[in-house]
C-alpha cells in the first residue's frame, strides 16, 4: 500500500462531499416538507392547509433539484481523482482544501464564460438543446426517489405504478437534445456527432430495455418501489442473485441460525431440509407434474433452474451496463463526442453555461443509470447483510443504539432511521457502480460506429432475447419472490 | 458450432477486458509519480535561464566582454555594450542584455565562454507580463556570490583563477579583500592550477585573436567595484 | 482485397458527398496537418493532405548558420527524436570531413539514440491510444516511463527534448557513473512495463477490432511510396539501416529486426513498434556492458567548427524510418547546401491511399499508426 495516503484522501473527500450533498438535500426537504407544513397547520385555514400540502408535494422535486447540481459536481471530482489514482497521479488538489472545491470552481468558471452562439446556427434550437438534454434527467429520476428512500411518506408521491417504464421513457428523450444540438450548431462535426448519437441510442436502448424487462418479469411488476421491496432481506434476495431464487436457502439458513440450542439441532436439521424441499422441490415437481419418488429428478431440475436463473440475470446485468454506457455516451461508447474523430461531437460549438448544462446532464445520467442498476439488481436501499447474519453480528443492538442516539432528531422528524440507512446503502451501491465505470473509462478504447452497430444489433439484442426466454422458462421451476 | 465459437470468443474477450481492467486497477497501489511542483521544486539539470556568474571567491565579475557568446548565439539574443577604458586601455563591460524571449536555451554561449561567466542556471520560472520584461540587463543577469558558487559546484566547473591584484583599478579596495582572503588564496592555489589548465584548454577552443587580449583584462564596472568593497569589508568583520 | 471491416455501401445507397476539413486545429492530427476529406456518409472517398503549416526553413537555416550553431537547431526538425536528426547530420558531416569518431562516442551515440527511440515510441503509443479513444487512463503509463528517460536526457544533455548532444565528431558530454547505473536500472524494469502495456492493450477485443484489417499497407505499394521504418517492416520489407546498411557500432550488437510475413495492417504496425522498444532496450543493455573508455569527440567543439570541402550523404534509422542528410561543404564554417530526407514526409504521402474507403473513425487510427510527426514533415 504505497499509495495509502492518496486512497485515504479520496475516501475522505468522498465522505465529506456525501455529507455536503446529503446535508443540503436533507435540509431542503426538512424545511419544505416538514417545517413549513408544521408551521402552517397552526393556522387551521383551508388556504394554509393547501399550501402545506403543496409544500409536501413539492418536496421530491425540490430534493432532486438540490441534489443534481451538487452531486454532478462531486461526481466530476470523484472521477478525476479516481482516474488520477489509476494513472499514478494525484489529480486536482489545489482549489480549496486538497482540491475539494475544484469542480465548484470549474462550474463557476463555466457560468461566467461568454456564451457564444456560432454564426449560422439556429439560435432557438441551439439554446433549447441543452435544456432538452438535461430536463428528462430531473423528472426521470423521480420514481427512483421513492424506491431509495425506503417508502418515506414524503417521497411516496413520486412513485408510479409503471415506474420503470416511465424512467426508461424519460431516459430516451435526451437523445433528441443531442440531435438538436448537433443540427443547430451549423457544424459538420456536430451534425455527425448528433446523428451518431441517435443511431446509437436506438440500437442500445433495445438490449437495455430487454434486460430490465427481464428483471420486471421476475418481479412481476413495473413498480420500482415494489421491485425494491421484494428484494429486502439481504444479499441473497437481490435480483442479481436470481431475484429470490435463493430465498429458500436464505430461509433455511436463518432457521438453522435461530435454533442454536443443542436440543433443537436435530429438529432444525430436519426443518432445514424441509424448507429447502418446500421451496424448491415441490413447486418444481408440481410444475413438471412429477409424482412422488421422482424427487431426485425434480431436485436436479430445480438446482439447474436456479443456476440458470442466476447466470441469466448476471448476463442481463452485463447487458444493462453495456446498454447504459452506450445510452449515456461513456467510453467505450462515447462516439457522439469522439474527440479524435469529431473534435467534440455534438457539443463542439457549445461554451459557457450551455456546455455546463451538457456536462451536468452527462454525469447526472451516469448517476441515474447507476441508481437504476442499484434498485433493479442490487436491492435498492436494502442492507446487503442477510438478517440471520446480521443478528449474529449484533445488528439489532447496533440499530437500537443508533436509534437511541438519534432520538431527539427523530422526535423533531429530522431523521427517519430506515430512510437514512436506505439512503446510505443506495449511495454506496451507486458509487461502487460509478467507480467501476471510472475504471472502464480508464482502460478501454472506443468502438468504431459500424462495429458499435454490429455489436449492438448482432450480439447484444439476440443475447438479451435469449436471456429473456431463459428467464421465462427458469422462472417456471423456481419460486421467485415467494410470499411478497 | 457457430454458437459455441461465439461463446468462446465472448469468453476470451471478456477475459482480456478483465485482464486490462485488473492491470489498471492494480495501479491504484502504486506510488503516484506526480511531483507537486510549487511545493516541491524539481531538481532539474536543464539549461535554464542564462546568468552571469561572478568569481565565487572574490566576487569579481567574470565577464571580459570578449563577445564570443554574442557571436555564437544562433538567435542573436545577446547584446553586449563595452568600451575601451581610456586609463587601462582595456575593454570595460557597460551593459549586457539577453532577450530571454528570443533565447532557445541551446547553451552554446555557455559552451564558448572563456571564463565560464555566462552559464545556464536551472531556473525556469521566468514568466512575465510583457515581452520587454524578458530582456534581462546586467543587474538582473548577474548572480550573487553564493549562487555562483552553487552553480560552479553543481556544474563542476573549475574555479576561475583570481585576477592579479595589481590589475585591479582601485588598489585600496582590492587590498582589503586580499588581506582578508589570504589563507584562502593559499588554499586555492592547487585549484587555480586546474583553472589554469582549463583556461589554456579553453583558449584553444576559441578564435584565438579575440580571446587572447581580453584574457589579460580586468574590467569590472564601477558599481561592481562598490559591491566588492562592501563584501570585502563584510568579510573582514567576520 | 475487401475485408470484413471495410464498409462499402455504394452500389445500393448513393448520398451526396460531404467535404470536411480536418485540422490544422483538430485535437488528433498530431500537430498542424490539414486533411480535406471527401466523405460519403462516414466513408472517406478522397483525402488531400495539406502541408506546410510548420515550415521553418530548416534547410535554408543550415546554410546561414555556422555548423556549430546549426547543430543546436536540428533537434527541432523532429522534436521527438532529436538524437537521430543530430546523428544524421553529424554522420553526413563526418563523411564529408573524414574525421574519426572515438569508439566510446559511438557507443554513447547508439545508447542515447536507442533511448530516444524508446521515448519516441512511447509517446506514439500513448497518443495512438488517445486516437483510438482510450484517453483517460492508459496514455499516462507510457508517459511515465518516457519521463524517466527524459530525466536521464536532461542530466546528460541538459535538455529534455532539444538535446544538442550528438556533435560532429563525437558527443557533447561524458556520462557520469550514476547516470549509467540509473540507465541500467531503467533497462531492467522496462520490459515489465511493456508487458503491462500489452496486458492492457494488445489483446483487448475493442483494440483488435479497431486495428486488425484496418489500413492494410501492401508491400509493393509501400515500396513505391518510399515508406520506411517500422511501418514498412510491418509490411514485410527488410529495411532497417542498422542491419541492411550497418553504421556505427551496430554490427557489434546483437538485436533482432522484427519482420512481418504478410501485408501489415494497423495492428501490425502497433505490435512492431512494441517489439522494437524491447529490442532497443536490449541494445542499451549491451551498450552499457560494452561501453569502452576513451575520448568522446574526434573534433574540437569550437565556435568556428569547420568541415572540409566536399559532399556526402548519410542516413540513420530513426524511429520513423530512414532519416537522411545530404551535405555540400565548401570548407567554410557553414554548409553550402543541406538537404534532409525526412521519413515522416515520405510516410505521410501514402495516407490518401490508406484512408480510401475507410470510415472517418479510422482516419485517426490509420494516421496515428504510420507515426508521422508534423515538424518532421514540414521541416
Amino acid at each position: 500500500m504505497r499509495n495509502g495516503a492518496e486512497i485515504l484522501k479520496l475516501g475522505t473527500l468522498t465522505l465529506v462531499w456525501w455529507c455536503i450533498i446529503f446535508g443540503a438535500v436533507w435540509a431542503a426537504c426538512y424545511i419544505v416538507g416538514i417545517l413549513i407544513p408544521m408551521a402552517l397547520t397552526s393556522y387551521e385555514s383551508d388556504a394554509a392547509r393547501m399550501t402545506a400540502e403543496t409544500c409536501r408535494a413539492l418536496t421530491p422535486i425540490l430534493s432532486v433539484l438540490v441534489f443534481i447540481p451538487i452531486n454532478a459536481m462531486f461526481m466530476v471530482l470523484f472521477e478525476r481523482r479516481g482516474l488520477a489514482i489509476f494513472t499514478v497521479r494525484l489529480g486536482p488538489n489545489r482549489v480549496g482544501p486538497d482540491g475539494y472545491l475544484q469542480t465548484a470552481a470549474d462550474a463557476v468558471k463555466l457560468l461566467f464564460k461568454e456564451d457564444i452562439t456560432p454564426r449560422g446556427a439556429d439560435a432557438f434550437m441551439f439554446t433549447l438543446a441543452p435544456i432538452v438534454f438535461f430536463a428528462p434527467s430531473i423528472f426521470g429520476a423521480m420514481p427512483l426517489l421513492a424506491a431509495v428512500t425506503n417508502y418515506h411518506e414524503l417521497f411516496q408521491i413520486a412513485n408510479l405504478p409503471t415506474g420503470i417504464f416511465f424512467i426508461l421513457a424519460a431516459s430516451s428523450v435526451p437523445v433528441v437534445g443531442i440531435v438538436m444540438g448537433g443540427w443547430a450548431s451549423n457544424n459538420k462535426y456536430s451534425l455527425v456527432g448528433g446523428l451518431r448519437s441517435a443511431a446509437q441510442a436506438i440500437s442500445y436502448e433495445i438490449p437495455l430495455v430487454l434486460s430490465l424487462v427481464t428483471v420486471c418479469l421476475m418481479a412481476g411488476t413495473l413498480d420500482v418501489v415494489q421491485i425494491a421491496k421484494q428484494q429486502s432481506g439481504g444479499i441473497l434476495n437481490w435480483n442479481i442473485f436470481g431475484g429470490g431464487a435463493l430465498r429458500g436457502l436464505d430461509q433455511a439458513i436463518s432457521l438453522k441460525f435461530s435454533s442454536s440450542a443443542p436440543a433443537l439441532q436435530e429438529l432444525s436439521k430436519s426443518s432445514f431440509e424441509q424448507v429447502l424441499k418446500s421451496v424448491y422441490l415441490e413447486p418444481t415437481a408440481q410444475a413438471l407434474g412429477l409424482g412422488a419418488g421422482q424427487e431426485g429428478l425434480a431436485g436436479i431440475i430445480a438446482a439447474f433452474a436456479v443456476v440458470l436463473l442466476i447466470g441469466s440475470i448476471w448476463i442481463a446485468y452485463g447487458l444493462y451496463m453495456t446498454g447504459a454506457c452506450a445510452e449515456i455516451n461513456r467510453i467505450p461508447f462515447d462516439l457522439p463526442e469522439a474527440e479524435s474523430e469529431l473534435v467534440s461531437g455534438y457539443n463542439t460549438e457549445y461554451s459557457g453555461i450551455k456546455f455546463a448544462i451538457f456536462f451536468l446532464a452527462e454525469f447526472t445520467n451516469l448517476f441515474i443509470v447507476a441508481s437504476i442498476a442499484a434498485v433493479m439488481f442490487f436491492g435498492g436501499g436494502d442492507c446487503p447483510v442477510p438478517a440471520w447474519l446480521g443478528t449474529a453480528l449484533g445488528g439489532p443492538q447496533i440499530a437500537s443504539v443508533i436509534n437511541q442516539a438519534l432520538t431527539p432528531l427523530i422526535e423533531i422528524k429530522l431523521v427517519d432511521p430506515p430512510t437514512l440507512f436506505a439512503t446510505i446503502w443506495v449511495i454506496l451501491k451507486v458509487y461502487s457502480i460509478v467507480f467501476f465505470a471510472v475504471l472502464i473509462r480508464g482502460t478501454l478504447p472506443r468502438f468504431r460506429i459500424d462495429q458499435l452497430m454490429d455489436f449492438g444489433w448482432k450480439r447484444l439484442i439476440p443475447l438479451s432475447l435469449i436471456v429473456f426466454v431463459l428467464v421465462v422458462y427458469a422462472r417456471e421451476f423456481v419460486n421467485v419472490h415467494v410470499g411478497t | 458450432m457457430l454458437a459455441l465459437s461465439l461463446v468462446t470468443r465472448a469468453k476470451d474477450s471478456l477475459y482480456q477486458i478483465c485482464r486490462g481492467l485488473k492491470t489498471v486497477a492494480m495501479h491504484t497501489f502504486r506510488e503516484p509519480i506526480t511531483q507537486v511542483y510549487p511545493d516541491k521544486m524539481p531538481d532539474t539539470n536543464i539549461r535554464g535561464r542564462l546568468a552571469l556568474a561572478v568569481n565565487p571567491e572574490t566576487s569579481e565579475h567574470l565577464c571580459i566582454s570578449c563577445r564570443q557568446c554574442e557571436r555564437v548565439c544562433p538567435d542573436k539574443c545577446i547584446e553586449i555594450t563595452a568600451h575601451k577604458s581610456p586609463e587601462t586601455n582595456k575593454l570595460e563591460l557597460i551593459e549586457f542584455k539577453i532577450d530571454h524571449g528570443l533565447c532557445m536555451f541551446c547553451g552554446l554561449c555557455a559552451e564558448v565562454c572563456p571564463t565560464s561567466c555566462i552559464i545556464n542556471t536551472n531556473d525556469f520560472e521566468m514568466s512575465e507580463y510583457s515581452r520587454e520584461a524578458l530582456v534581462y540587463d546586467l543587474r538582473k543577469l548577474t548572480l550573487s556570490q553564493e549562487e555562483s558558487r552553487y552553480y560552479f559546484d553543481r556544474k563542476e566547473i573549475p574555479l576561475p583563477k583570481p585576477k592579479p591584484a595589481k590589475a585591479a583599478p582601485a588598489a585600496a579596495g582590492a587590498a582589503k579583500p586580499a588581506a582578508a582572503g589570504k589563507p584562502e588564496e593559499a588554499k586555492s592555489e592547487s585549484e587555480a592550477k586546474v583553472a589554469d589548465a582549463k583556461a589554456a584548454d579553453a583558449k584553444d577552443a576559441k578564435e584565438v585573436k579575440q580571446a587572447d587580449e581580453p584574457e589579460k583584462q580586468t574590467a569590472a564596472p564601477e558599481e561592481k567595484e562598490e559591491t566588492e568593497n562592501k563584501e570585502g569589508s563584510d568579510k573582514s568583520k567576520d | 482485397m475487401a475485408t470484413d471491416t471495410e464498409v462499402d455501401l455504394t452500389p445500393r445507397l448513393k448520398t451526396d458527398e460531404m467535404l470536411i476539413n480536418m485540422g490544422p486545429q483538430h485535437p488528433a492530427t498530431h500537430g498542424v496537418l490539414r486533411l480535406i476529406l471527401t466523405l460519403d456518409g462516414e466513408i472517406v472517398r478522397h483525402t488531400e493532405p495539406i502541408l506546410g503549416h510548420l515550415h521553418r526553413a530548416q534547410e535554408w537555416q543550415g546554410q546561414n548558420r555556422t555548423w556549430f550553431q546549426y547543430q543546436a537547431l536540428i533537434d527541432r526538425v523532429d522534436y521527438l527524436s532529436g538524437m537521430f536528426t543530430s546523428w544524421a547530420m553529424a554522420r553526413a558531416a563526418e563523411v564529408v570531413d573524414g574525421c574519426e569518431v572515438p569508439e566510446r562516442a559511438e557507443y554513447l551515440r547508439v545508447m542515447v539514440s536507442e533511448m530516444n527511440r524508446i521515448t519516441s515510441h512511447l509517446l506514439w503509443l500513448g497518443t495512438y491510444l488517445i486516437d483510438l479513444g482510450a484517453m483517460f487512463g492508459f496514455p499516462f503509463y507510457p508517459f511515465r516511463e518516457r519521463e524517466k528517460l527524459l530525466e536521464l536526457f536532461e542530466e546528460i544533455a541538459g535538455q529534455r527534448m532539444m538535446f544538442n548532444y550528438i556533435r560532429i565528431g563525437g558527443v557533447m558530454r561524458n556520462p557520469k557513473d550514476a547516470w549509467l547505473s540509473k540507465l541500467k536500472r531503467f533497462t531492467e524494469e522496462f520490459p515489465d512495463r511493456v508487458d503491462e502495456y500489452e496486458a492492457i492493450v494488445t489483446q483487448n477485443p475493442i483494440f483488435l477490432k479497431r486495428t486488425k484489417g484496418v489500413g492494410i499497407l501492401r508491400k509493393e505499394l509501400g515500396m513505391d511510396y518510399g515508406i520506411t521504418g517500422p511501418s514498412i517492416r510491418a509490411s514485410g520489407v527488410n529495411l532497417d539501416l542498422r542491419r541492411t546498411k550497418p553504421y556505427s557500432v551496430y554490427p557489434k550488437l546483437k538485436f533482432d529486426v522484427p519482420l512481418n510475413d504478410r501485408d501489415g495492417d494497423t495492428f501490425d504496425r502497433y505490435i512492431f513498434r512494441i517489439r522494437e522498444m524491447r529490442e532497443s532496450n536490449e541494445i542499451i543493455k549491451q551498450c552499457l556492458d560494452m561501453l569502452p573508455q576513451g575520448e568522446i569527440s574526434g573534433k574540437k567543439q569550437i565556435a568556428g567548427l569547420r568541415v572540409k570541402a566536399g559532399e556526402g550523404f548519410a542516413a540513420v534509422e530513426s524511429p520513423r524510418g530512414t532519416l537522411g542528410c545530404y551535405i555540400i561543404s565548401n570548407g567554410s564554417d557553414r554548409a553550402y547546401r543541406i538537404k534532409w530526407r525526412n521519413p515522416s514526409f515520405c510516410n505521410l504521402s501514402i495516407l490518401p491511399e490508406l484512408l480510401k474507403n475507410h470510415p472517418i473513425a479510422d482516419v485517426m487510427a490509420i494516421f496515428g499508426s504510420i507515426d508521422v510527426i508534423l515538424p518532421d514533415v514540414d521541416r
